[in-house]
């Protein structure tokens, strides 16, 4: 039985259908089978991301309204055995789709994939509950801002009483620059305030735009910080045991000069 | 804008339902209608004193009034007081109630009441309220979330969020966290908002209305 993981954050823009479409890659890369779920419906970019968009014929929707059989609508990325996406319907909205409906999608999804992957809009309201329905697991993506932290802290809260775990940490968009001068919170205060187990560190890398504007997820490109950190995350995903490297410490010199500005 | 008629008042002895000179005993139970809906939060369970500022009540009068209370709101009323003289703002203008003496009225209430443990983190967009006394935190309140209780609230972690101490007027609650990073306090009807750093302090502070009636956060040694 495969798992099913709602990728999710309350605050927008932080880097959910980024994550998605990486760590689904990623874990293909890996050599497990893996469907990537947009669940952004009425906004859906997730095949734009991972360069699918061209080949959509059916979405989700067709599947709930019987126009289609599941696997079918399934889109197969020709760059990686074993990845899938299911895209959302652009024209319907966020309440035509129920909450059951979805749980029925991934309830089947997950007896012939290893890992089911659910983009979800942001916000509270009923995307999200659509997204996380089906969902047992939770990757909650934050960056490294108050007002994000708080949405997370939302969001977390909302999965615990749905009974989702375990509910593991990605923090996106972070600068080992920024925290060593002190203007960027690190992870050590992110996880004081969340208070859930973190499972990857993706640095600000300017190589996400360039991969999301050619279509090509940036996992493919091999040498890139972001790359390495999403694929780290798929290991651990995995299972695998692997450490994550304190970014922070590149700021050493920083960190030094930050100490000498403290103590004058 | 305040009721000409009834006015419900925190001291630190607990609710007063001040009334009045009026013309009819329904126009007292509309003001009280009105007073009692204005509060954002339910004041069941809790008790008050009646303090007469008007040509004394017939007994009768009274007890229709205790039922009233009883049944519409379940507000017990605690006794019936008469003042001649205008009623002193709260607290600020009664001096000789000025520091808190925990082996007074607020150590033995504090005693009778029951306390409740909530054993996790209360995160943003959650509210933790016990009316009927206090709260334990076996966590943190994260900025966004909201704990209020009827006495002591007591946060064995981080207080971001807001904490409401005191709910039904003892004002001798107090709140007490091992981080108090809160943006905003209030014990009874007393409100603080601490400028405070984000930077946590290291030791736990406690937060009590002090000498000179507002919020005081101090440094947390023992009870
Ligand atoms: N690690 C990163 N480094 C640089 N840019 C990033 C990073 N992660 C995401 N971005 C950029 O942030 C923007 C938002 O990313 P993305 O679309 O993945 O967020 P989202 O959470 O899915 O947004 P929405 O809530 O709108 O669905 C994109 O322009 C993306 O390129
Ligand atoms: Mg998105």
């Amino acid at each position: 039985m495969g798992r099913v993981i709602v990728v999710t954050s309350g605050k927008g823009g932080v880097g959910k259908t980024t994550s998605t479409a990486n760590l689904g890659t990623a874990l293909a890369l890996l050599d497990k089978t893996v469907v990537v779920v947009d669940a952004d419906v009425g906004l859906r970019n997730l095949d734009i991301v991972m360069g699918l968009e061209s080949r959509i014929v059916y979405t989700s929707m067709d599947v709930i309204e019987k126009q289609c059989e599941l696997n079918k609508a399934l889109v197969r990325d020709r760059r990686v055995d074993g990845l899938m996406l299911l895209a959302a319907s652009q024209k319907n909205n966020k309440d035509d789709i129920q909450p059951e409906q979805m749980k029925a999608i991934c309830d089947k999804l997950r007896t012939t994939h290893d890992f089911v992957l659910i983009d979800s809009p942001a916000g509270i309201e009923r995307g999200f509950r659509n997204a996380s329905a089906g969902a047992d697991e939770a990757i909650i993506v934050t960056t490294p801002d108050v007002s994000a932290i708080r949405d997370a802290d939302r969001i977390i809260g909302l999965l615990q009483n749905a009974r989702i775990e375990p509910i593991n940490l990605v923090l996106n968009r972070f600068s080992a620059e920024l925290v060593g001068n002190g203007s960027m919170m690190d992870q050590d205060d992110v996880l004081d305030i969340l208070n859930i187990d973190l499972i990857g560190v993706v640095p600000e890398d300017s190589g996400v735009i360039t991969s999301t504007n050619r279509g090509i997820p940036l996992v493919y490109e091999d040498g890139s910080p972001g790359a390495q950190a999403y694929m780290r995350i798929a290991r651990r995903l995995t299972g695998q045991r692997i450490p994550i490297p304190d970014f922070a410490q590149k700021g050493l010199l920083n960190n030094i000069m930050n100490w000498f500005k403290k103590k004058k | 804008m305040a009721n000409p008629i009834v006015a419900l008042r925190a001291y630190r002895d607990g609710l007063h339902l001040i009334i009045k000179p009026h013309l009819s005993i329904a126009e007292v139970e509309e003001a009280i209608q009105q007073e009692i809906s204005r509060m954002n939060r339910s004041l069941s369970g809790t008790s008050v004193q009646i303090v007469l500022k008007c040509p004394v009540l017939e007994e009768e009068e009274i007890s229709l009034l205790r039922s009233k209370l009883q049944e519409t709101y379940d507000l017990t009323v605690r006794g019936v007081e008469v003042t001649e003289a205008p009623v002193s703002a709260p607290i600020a203008a009664a001096p000789t109630m000025h520091t808190i003496t925990p082996a007074t009225d607020s150590r033995d209430s504090r005693d009778s009441e029951p306390s409740r443990i909530v054993p996790h983190t209360i995160r943003s967009g959650q509210t933790e309220e016990f009316p009927q006394g206090s709260l334990i935190i076996y966590g943190d309140v994260n900025s966004g979330s909201e704990v209020r209780a009827g006495g002591d609230i007591v946060v064995l972690g981080t207080l971001r969020g807001s904490a409401y101490a005191g709910m039904n007027g003892r004002l001798s609650a107090v709140i007490i966290a091992m981080d108090l990073a809160a943006l905003q306090l209030q014990i009874g009807n007393y409100m603080h908002r601490p400028t405070v750093s984000q930077k946590p302090r290291g030791y736990p502070e406690i937060a009590r209305i002090g000498a000179e009636d507002v919020i005081i956060v101090e440094k947390f040694v023992k009870f």
